[in-house]
């Protein structure tokens, strides 16, 4: 048969809670519908608790002397389903009624929520650092327009930095960028190659970084006369590729790269090297350069450059670097400014071998020398010029050794 | 022979007493006088039963015409100023706004707010309550700008079933002329440009229409082309045609006479920034009234509210960012 | 029943079924503001609980002496026994009681604000006195469209709505449009805990009618032979084209201002005076004693009335709340207005 439960009732717009002062009814009594069952108190009046069916009392919980919040279950009456049915009342299981908290509010004429909310005592700054002054006239900004026009043709910031924007503070509106466009427009272009747009984005990057760049003069003659002894003949890149990675394991730190608050290390001296290919540049991967000698790593140096010019360097093979040995000597360059890969702090360019005259003190005369320059571009968050200068000199000292290498 | 803004209002009264049997009217001097603004001239003559001067009792005359509109009645309420709309305040936020939701049975009554400043009236007979009204769900306002829609706008709103506040602008009635009415009505609800432009788009409404397109003359003398958007009603705002005038130009003005803080304009401000984010190439900008009473001297009356020259400067701003 | 009918015959002699019908709305009333006390106190009323005690005979004349389809009734929140009367169903009381969504207010609004506009009963605002100017227009209305001969418009009212704006503006309006509006105010000596001394300073209220240019009536609301005589003069003027009529009833309210109220503040001498009557129990001596019902007749009523309050109750009580995932918000009729 339906339990039909008697709860502590509302008894007034604030009550929370009232006291039991009697328990009218026993279990087992019969009661009727409307029957005033249980006698409670609350600090404005003393009130009846009514059923709402007629039925036989089964549970009591309620105690008397005791206060239950406003929803308790009191109790429970057994009914007829005829009962049930005739007065509508709910029978067990039907939803619980929310017990809400005390209110000490009396006679209101309507409740008021005690679901407050309590103010934090002390007001966190949301924004950290030197205040920034804001919204002041002048200010260089990109619009939601610009950004969202740009966004549709594929711009980046780079790319509008040829306009003069006519926007206060010479800001770059939408009208100069489209005025542009349309100047442009009247130039011969070609579409920019896959692998253009990629060595332009990942360059891009990059950039965003303040790059420095320091260079060493660098003989050669010692390293070449050892290569030219070799079967197979290494590359000049790989030696200092080695001479590079050996370096670096004395202060891998050097190679780490800065994130918010830290500087995170090289997991291991895996180190790329920049191929030239068309209308772009690849990087293959040498793996733990720093644990292998360059004679072990002659076959697999070939056959990852070999790859990487026939474009069939699978993604894996240039990933994780943490450097990159660049070889622009073969284009007969003296120096250059190469830029690291925008997930990379250094790299390390290697410019043409040029015989140059060399006073010698020990022959009392001008000798031919053959030198190169080692040029080192570091990202200076991580890097200072200190720190750059050893590392060089540290490469240069190691490739007087090839022997070694 | 051409037609103000009051002869609009006047003669869509005298077309609604006319064709609809429902119709009446109820306010203050309406009857015999002809209204204080003479909008209801000689309609006493013709309709005297349906034509009622009221007592001077704004509560009771919108309590009256919400339970005239429930026995099928389509009143017409003229609150003489709409300052003194606000005594009916309750009437019409509590018992007109609240009455479909509650009860699901419409209310069609339309009340006539004469509203905004005239050189010379001062904090009680100058104001703008659009923003007001426009708060309170179940109401519906209508703001005029031209001598068409003033005809136009108040038929519409008469035959609606729900409750309208028509604000009609006291500086418009016998300033503004136009050769005819034009023949064909937009629907309610839909906003219109009143002038093409690319550079910015003034959204307005009411008298401050006529001021944008003063200052978007003074501008156009500079190269400068402004796109004015005419609201025609505030609630419901034609947001579809305000984001599509700034997908043109980039840039936007809201303009408007009430007072400065929140309303209209910084409900347009809003809409823009929420749904148009992407097509805004400048801050959108704002220009009210002033945060004060109305004055009372034409000096500074004229100072008190958007003027063609603060708008232009207002405008120069904007196209300056 | 047409107009002018039960009026002539209460003139001459108190109608014999006219207040047998008052009484048996009573009856009806109490029985079930009684019921839906105790549903509040067994938790199951959504909102407040605003019982007319002591203020049936009253408000039951007036339901009654206006005639569904006809007269325009409206009530405030004391006017259980009115409403009865003017034969609203009683579902309509116990589905907005119990949180129904097939009330009349959809649980879009609360038990007492319920109504039937366009059944000729308003469904009144929290604001005082501002359902004078709507009945007002409802009648203004009937007169435009020639329908107003023999119409009469009743709203209920209490001694502290008197003290409004709305109040002063609606029943002046009435006076002066010379509408068939009765007012009835109920003047209870509180308004909600504010006695009737800090409302008004006047000696009776009915003393404004003359300010106004009505009728004033004044009846004791707990006798209700007097009610229904009073009541019915009232509306018979109005109904004869005597304008607006201002009815003022003093009775004691017998319980709080709502059931959260225990009505504390009303001090002893005032429930043990005259006024502090139960209308009911006068009214069963005057009908016992003119012999217009018998002991048993009443013990009758009192089971019908029990078991039409049973059945609404349950029916209400099974039926589900509104659901907030399906609603549509919409507070025009006209579709696209709240853009």
């Amino acid at each position: 048969m339906p339990q039909v439960p008697i709860i502590m009732p509302q008894l007034g717009e604030s009550i929370a809670e009232a006291r039991i002062i009697r328990l009218n009814v026993a279990v087992g009594d019969t009661v009727t519908v409307d029957q005033e069952v249980i006698e409670v108190e609350t600090n404005k009046a003393t009130m009846g608790v009514t059923t709402l069916c007629g039925g036989v009392v089964t549970e009591l919980r309620a105690k008397e002397g005791i206060e239950y919040p406003v929803g308790t279950l009191l109790g429970f009456l057994e009914a007829s389903e005829e009962e049930v049915a005739r007065t509508g009342a709910p029978v067990h299981g039907d939803a619980p009624k929310p017990t809400p908290e005390k209110n000490d509010e009396e006679n209101l004429h309507f409740q008021l929520s005690d679901q407050s909310y309590e103010e934090p005592k002390e007001i966190e700054p949301s924004v950290k650092g030197l205040p920034v002054p804001a919204g002041t006239k002048g200010a260089n900004y990109i619009s939601p327009r610009m950004r969202a026009r740009m966004d549709d043709l594929g711009l980046r910031g780079a790319d509008i930095s040829a306009i003069a924007g006519s926007g206060a503070g010479g800001r770059v509106t939408v009208n100069d960028l489209e005025s542009f466009l349309e100047y442009v427009e009247t130039w011969p272009s070609s579409k920019a190659s896959p692998m253009r747009l990629a060595v332009a984005d990942a360059m891009r990057r990059s950039w965003t970084r303040p790059l420095a760049s320091v260079g060493l003069p660098v003989p050669l003659d010692k390293l070449l006369d050892f290569r030219s002894r070799q079967n197979p003949k290494p590359g000049l890149t790989l030696y200092v590729l080695r001479a590079f990675a050996l370096a670096l394991s004395e202060e891998p730190a050097t190679a780490g790269f800065l994130i918010g608050e830290k500087v995170f290390h090289p997991r291991a001296l895996d180190i790329g090297v920049a191929v030239q290919v068309e209308d772009g540049v690849m990087v293959p991967v040498l793996r733990e350069v720093d644990k292998k000698s360059v004679s072990e790593l002659t076959q697999s140096y070939a056959e990852l450059v070999q790859k990487a010019r026939e474009r069939r360097l699978p993604p894996e093979e240039a990933q994780g670097g943490i450097a990159t040995v660049t070889n622009f000597g073969t284009f007969g360059l003296k120096w250059g400014t190469p830029i690291p890969l925008p997930n990379e702090t250094l790299i390390l360019g290697l410019a043409a071998g040029i015989k140059t005259p060399k006073w010698s003190d020990e022959v009392g005369a001008f000798v031919p020398v053959t030198e190169t320059e080692l040029c080192l571009t570091f990202d200076h968050r991580v890097v200072d010029g200190g720190g750059a200068g050893m590392l060089l000199q540290k490469i240069a000292q190691l490739l007087q050794n090839p022997e070694a290498l | 022979m051409s037609v103000t803004y009051i002869d609009a209002i006047h003669r869509a009264q005298q077309d609604l007493l006319r064709e609809d049997e429902t119709v009446f009217l109820y306010g203050q001097d309406i009857g015999a006088f002809g209204g204080a603004f003479k909008a209801t001239k000689g309609l006493k003559v013709e309709h005297p039963e349906r034509v009622l001067d009221a007592p001077i009792s704004e509560d009771a005359m919108v309590g009256l015409a919400v339970g005239a509109a429930i026995e099928g009645m389509k009143p017409i309420i003229e609150m003489q100023f709409a300052d003194f709309s606000s005594v009916a305040f309750n009437q019409l936020v509590n018992q007109a706004g609240t009455h479909f939701y509650r009860t699901g049975i419409p209310v069609p009554i339309t009340v006539r707010m004469p509203c905004g400043g005239t050189p010379g009236s001062g904090p009680f007979h100058s104001q703008m309550v659009e923003s007001l009204y426009g708060h309170y769900p179940g109401l519906v306002v209508a703001t005029p700008a031209t001598v068409s829609d003033a005809y136009h706008l108040l038929k519409q709103s008469v035959m609606l079933a729900d409750p309208v506040i028509f604000c009609e602008h006291k500086f418009l009635y016998r300033w503004l002329k136009s050769a005819a009415i034009d023949e064909e009505a937009l629907p309610l609800g839909k906003a219109r440009i009143v002038r093409s432009g690319k550079h910015a788009t003034v959204v307005t409404y009411s008298a401050m229409v006529h001021e944008a397109v003063r200052a978007a003359d003074e501008l156009s003398k500079e190269g400068w082309e402004i796109e004015v958007v005419d609201l025609r009603t505030i609630k419901p705002m034609d947001t579809d045609c305000i984001i599509g005038s700034v997908a043109r130009t980039g840039r936007l003005l809201a303009l408007g006479e009430s007072f400065p803080w929140g309303g209209v304009t910084a409900e347009v401000v809003s809409r823009v920034v929420a749904e148009g984010f992407h097509l805004l190439d400048a801050p959108p900008l704002r220009l009210n009234a002033k945060d004060s009473p109305i004055p009372y001297h034409p000096d500074l009356w004229a100072a008190h509210r958007p003027t063609p020259e603060s708008i232009t400067q207002k405008l120069r701003e904007l196209l300056s960012l | 029943m047409s107009e002018g009918t039960v009026t002539e015959s209460v003139h001459t002699q108190l109608d014999r079924e006219l207040l047998r019908q008052v009484y048996r709305s009573m009856i009806l009333s109490r029985t079930l503001e009684s019921k839906l006390s105790s549903l509040y106190k067994a938790g199951k009323v959504v909102g407040g609980v605003y019982l007319g005690l002591g203020q049936e005979a009253v408000s039951a004349s007036l339901g009654t002496l206006l005639k569904r389809g006809h007269d325009i009734f409206s009530p405030l929140i004391r006017d259980q026994a009115g409403r009865i009367a003017f034969e609203e169903d009683l579902l309509d009381a116990t589905r907005t009681h119990l949180g129904s969504v097939k009330g009349p207010m959809r649980g879009r609004d609360g038990n007492v604000h319920r109504g039937r506009p366009r059944e000729g009963m308003p469904a009144m605002i929290s604001h005082l006195g501002t359902g004078l100017s709507f009945v007002a227009g409802m009648l203004l209305a009937r007169r435009l469209r020639g329908q107003l001969a023999g119409v009469v418009g009743g709203i209920s009212i209490g001694d502290g709505a008197t003290s409004t704006g709305s109040f002063h503006e609606g029943l002046n309006m009435a006076a002066v449009e010379k509408l068939p509006l009765v007012v009835v105010v109920t003047d209870n000596q509180f308004a909600y805990s504010t006695p009737r001394e800090r409302q008004f300073a006047c000696k009776s209220l009915v003393d404004r009618a003359i300010g106004y240019g009505v009728t004033g009536h004044e009846i004791d609301g707990t006798d209700l032979v007097g009610c229904v005589k009073g009541m019915a003069e009232a509306v018979g003027n109005a109904r004869k084209g005597g304008g607006a009529q201002l009815v003022v009833a003093r009775l004691l309210r017998l319980c709080g201002h709502g059931e959260h109220d225990d009505a504390s503040y009303v001090p002893a001498e005032l429930r043990e005076s005259s006024l502090g009557r139960d209308c009911l129990e006068v009214g069963k001596e005057q009908l016992l004693s003119a012999g217009m019902v018998t002991t048993a007749e009443l013990e009758q009523w009192q089971l019908e009335a029990a078991e039409k309050v049973q059945t609404a109750v349950a029916i209400a009580q099974k039926e589900s709340g509104p659901d907030p995932y399906q609603a549509d918000w919409r507070s025009t009729s006209t579709p696209g207005m709240q853009a």
